[in-house]
């Protein structure tokens, strides 16, 4: 049952947390942004439940506590999705190299 | 090590994920994108199936991999025009190849981190009645937050509803 | 004299109101002048009074604490003080009065009666000070007002090449002064001349240590008192307005090197190779200024060798330990030197010239100038029964009975040569037949002539407060209470008053057969050395040595510092404020206003602080 060390799951993690960053702030298109970001909170919820089997405390607090991640992020992309569909309607674009009203 | 049949799962699980994220970051169609962290989105609740969490697993499947990705595929149908993505020109490769050393070095760091790392705990019995586990914990311990995530959602429902309606009034209010 | 602090404070009131209200009172500005430093004179000759019949007094404030030193600040009244407070004043008073019609039609009329408030404030300052410090700061003052007073004329060249040349040959001394006054600091912890005159006396300081000091300080009063080598400044000076000629280097700057020695006398007299030092450059200045004097052909510089001369003459007293004599000299000097300014100012006044070549025939054209210009000469030239035949009698004495017998046979030669290069001007100027057309002469407004007047009346009768017949009441009073400053009065032998009048004599009649009547060919010496004559008419070349020598040396050295400077230093300025530069377009450029970018910025931080964190030992 102990096959797999934890830091093979921890560094998974690492790794599509770092695809993740690298996607989110390069990428032109904001779903692809917005995607990324999605990315990297499943990376984040690998570590929790990681560390919920694996742990210096085991318990089951950690998988709880991804069913919260899920249930935000799921309202963060929706929340996400209107506003990209309310600013292509008023700019039509999504490229992220057009919103740049923070400069003025 | 010996090489179990977890172990191999573990492998391919993790091989499919990378390969999914790496994909999205080098596809061109959008599309093909979102269609590759879908990989990458099932490999990982095969994980949460290894690491003892099966409900978990599911729920990554209904909602990451359907849920969300369905969104995602709508937010692109409904804006795209040219649905290819170029990884920005005006964001400079000077600005690229500083952000990949930021990546490295944050990774390294973590790396170092983890690589070495086993706190040698016995595992304790997630796998058997998860759900009900899940269950009991959530509506006893941390019901308070349940509730409040219950209403984050109907907030973000409501919210979400509001941005996209508030346009198409105003747009009918002009056409009309 | 509790009030005596009031003095300067007179012209200084003139000067800052005539920086603010100048423009509006245009020529009206030389009665608040004229008034202010009457009233600085009345005041003066109140104190001088009262201190022939009290002691000195002296008040200070603390100026400054630091650890165990106090720097005060205050004035004192002795003998020197009120003397000089009388000369400074009175000439200074003299000149303004003059001013009003010699500036006449100036445009810059009232800026000039507020340099001179300036500059009358400074001297006034400088004679009050009690210590080294408070003397050093109005000396300064009085350079900058001197560089002002010269440089008036700004829009001539020649004007603006002499107030600097004068401003950087005294600073030349300055340094020396600064230097000197640092070590005495050093030495005996204070800055007072009361205290650094008792433990010089005590023996506190090391004898080569006095001797260093005090030379240091004699550079100091070389620069001021043009001395040579230093006093090439002083003939240039000459580009300024004659009245500010006659105030500031006739009787009272340049009398600020002199007077400088003779309040640090008692450091002076305690190293014999200080006084030596001091009494051979003075003696070769006055030789030496006195044979470029003969040649020149300029009527103010002419008087402006003559100056320096003179100016050595004092020295030489100071360096013999004649005290008594050089400040004596000093006083009649300041009268007879400054009448002779004001008188030659007339006369360009009238001529509009300086070159005596182009004068002559003067005398029955200018009915109150060549009278008073014949008194000046007379008494320079020391004809008995005048002021200046008393004072410089005393210098003789003096030098003789210290026993410097080949400085005293200079002093004499010297005598010789100012009683002829002063007849020969007198009678270039004032006799004979014009050597070129003169338009409109005319006596000068009596503004002027009264003026000339009271110096020439001081000419005549101010020998007679220190006589070997009618008792010496002046030098008795100078060193009354202070043992360190020598005897009231040196007798010598009675052959030098006589060898001293005939000298003179002779040196006036030589002048009168070459210039007067002609009978002896003027170009008598010049035909037979004219390599003598081109040396001397040359000022000993002084200025082009100083030209291919010090200037070059300096030059080539400022050269190789500009290259450091384009090279090194600004180079490194350059890089630093091309880094600030670049990064400040980086700033600029990553302020676009894209998120992403912002994240990036931040994440690479992030990235960064946390390497930093794993390197420096976190948890690794």
């Amino acid at each position: 049952m102990n096959g797999v060390p934890i830091s093979a799951f921890l560094a998974l993690a690492l790794i599509l947390f770092c695809i993740g960053l690298y996607g989110a702030l390069t990428k032109r298109n904001t779903i692809i942004v917005l995607i990324s970001i999605e990315l990297m909170l499943n990376a984040v919820n690998i570590n929790l439940v990681t560390f919920s089997k694996f742990g210096m405390v085991p318990s089951i607090t950690g998988q709880i506590f991804t069913v919260f991640v899920i249930a935000v992020a799921a309202a963060e992309v929706a929340v996400g999705i209107a506003i990209l569909l309310s600013l292509y309607r008023n700019r039509r674009t999504v490229n992220t190299d057009e919103m740049n009203t923070l400069k003025n | 090590m010996t090489v179990s049949g977890e172990f191999i799962a573990f492998l391919a699980l993790a091989l499919v994920a990378i390969i999914g994220g790496v994909l999205l970051l080098n596809l061109t169609k959008v599309v093909h994108m979102v269609v590759a962290l879908v990989f990458t989105f099932l490999s990982i609740a095969g994980l949460y199936v290894l690491l003892s969490a099966e409900f978990l697993a599911v729920v990554q499947v209904l909602v990451y991999s359907g849920a969300i990705s369905i969104i995602m595929l709508f937010g692109i149908m409904l804006t795209k025009h040219n649905d290819e993505d170029d990884e920005s020109p005006s964001v400079g490769r000077w600005k690229r190849l500083f952000l990949l050393l930021g990546i490295l070095a944050f990774g390294a760091v973590f790396y170092i981190g983890i690589y070495d790392l086993d706190f040698g705990t016995t595992p304790v019995a997630l796998h058997e009645n998860n759900a009900e586990q899940i269950g009991m914990e959530l509506f006893s311990k941390y019901v308070i937050p349940f509730e409040l995530m219950s209403v984050l959602l109907l907030v973000a429902f409501v919210g979400a509803i509001v941005l996209s309606r508030k346009d198409d009034d105003e747009k009918e209010a002009e056409k009309e | 004299m509790e009030n005596a602090w009031l003095i300067p404070l007179f012209p200084l009131l003139s000067f800052l109101f005539l920086l603010l209200f100048g423009k509006k009172l245009k020529e009206a500005s030389a009665y608040v002048g004229i008034l202010l430093t009457l009233a600085s004179l009345v005041y003066s000759v109140i104190v001088l009074v009262g201190r022939l019949t009290n002691d000195t007094y002296k008040a200070e404030a603390d100026w400054l604490q630091i650890g165990n030193l106090q720097l005060t600040v205050g004035f004192e009244v002795n003998q020197l003080n009120a003397l000089m407070l009388v000369i400074v004043s009175l000439v200074s008073f003299l000149v303004h009065t003059y001013s009003k019609g010699y500036m006449h039609g100036d445009e810059r009329f009232p800026v000039f009666y507020a340099y001179l408030g300036l500059f009358t404030f400074a001297m006034l300052g400088l004679v009050l000070s009690p210590n080294l410090l408070q003397t050093y700061i109005f000396w300064e003052l009085v350079g900058v007002g001197s560089f002002l007073l010269i440089g008036f004329y700004f829009h001539k060249d020649s004007a603006k090449a002499a107030a600097k040349k004068a401003f950087i040959m005294t600073r030349i001394g300055d340094v020396g002064l600064l230097i000197g006054m640092i070590l005495l600091f050093w030495q005996t912890g204070s800055f007072e001349y009361d205290e650094i005159f008792a433990s010089v006396q005590a023996g506190e300081v090391s004898g080569t240590m006095i001797t260093l000091t005090s030379i240091l300080i004699f550079v100091g009063a070389v620069g001021k008192s043009g001395q040579f080598p230093l006093h090439t400044w002083l003939p240039d000076a000459m580009e300024g307005p004659t009245p500010v000629s006659a105030l500031i280097h006739a009787a009272t700057m340049v009398a600020a090197g002199v007077y400088l020695v003779a309040t640090m006398f008692p450091v002076f007299a305690a190293s014999e190779t200080a006084m030596a030092t001091v009494a051979i450059v003075g003696a070769v200045t006055a030789i030496f200024a006195a044979t470029i004097g003969l040649t020149q052909t300029d009527i103010k510089r002419v008087l402006a060798y003559s100056t320096v001369s003179q100016l050595g003459y004092m020295m030489l007293a100071l360096g013999a330990a004649g005290y008594v004599a050089g400040v004596f000299h000093l006083m009649t000097h300041a009268f007879f030197k400054a009448l002779l300014f004001l008188a030659a100012g007339s006369v360009i006044h009238a001529v509009h010239t300086q070159d005596i070549e182009k004068m002559g025939g003067l005398w029955k054209r200018l009915k109150f100038t060549a009278p008073l210009f014949l008194i000046g000469t007379l008494a320079i030239s020391g004809v008995p029964l005048l002021s200046g035949f008393f004072s410089k009698d005393e210098i003789l004495i003096a030098a003789w009975a210290n026993g410097n017998y080949v400085l005293f046979w200079l002093a004499v030669i010297a005598a010789f040569f100012t009683a002829f290069y002063m007849f020969r001007l007198f009678f270039m100027v004032f006799t004979g037949k014009p050597r070129s057309e003169y338009k409109n002469v005319h006596e000068s407004p009596a503004s002027m002539t009264g003026p000339m007047v009271v110096l020439g009346i001081l000419a005549v009768i101010s020998g007679y407060v220190n006589t070997p017949w009618f008792g010496t009441f002046l030098g008795d009073w100078l060193v009354e209470g202070n043992e360190a400053l020598g005897h009231g009065h040196i007798e010598g032998p009675a052959w030098i008053m006589i060898v001293a009048t005939l000298v003179s004599l002779a040196g006036i009649y030589l002048a009168y057969l070459m210039y007067m009547k002609r009978s002896l060919a003027q170009d008598w010496f010049t035909s037979r050395a004219p390599t003598v004559y081109s040396i001397v008419n040359n000022k000993y070349f002084i200025d082009e040595i100083y030209q291919s020598t010090i200037v070059y040396a300096t030059k080539a050295v400022s050269l190789f510092l500009r290259f450091i400077e384009l090279f090194l230093v600004e180079g490194l300025v350059k890089s630093v404020t091309g880094i600030v530069q670049g990064l400040g377009k980086l700033g600029a450029k990553l302020q676009n206003g894209q998120v992403q970018a912002y994240g990036t910025v931040a994440f690479v931080g992030l990235a960064v602080l946390m390497l930093i964190f794993a390197l420096t030992g976190g948890y690794l």
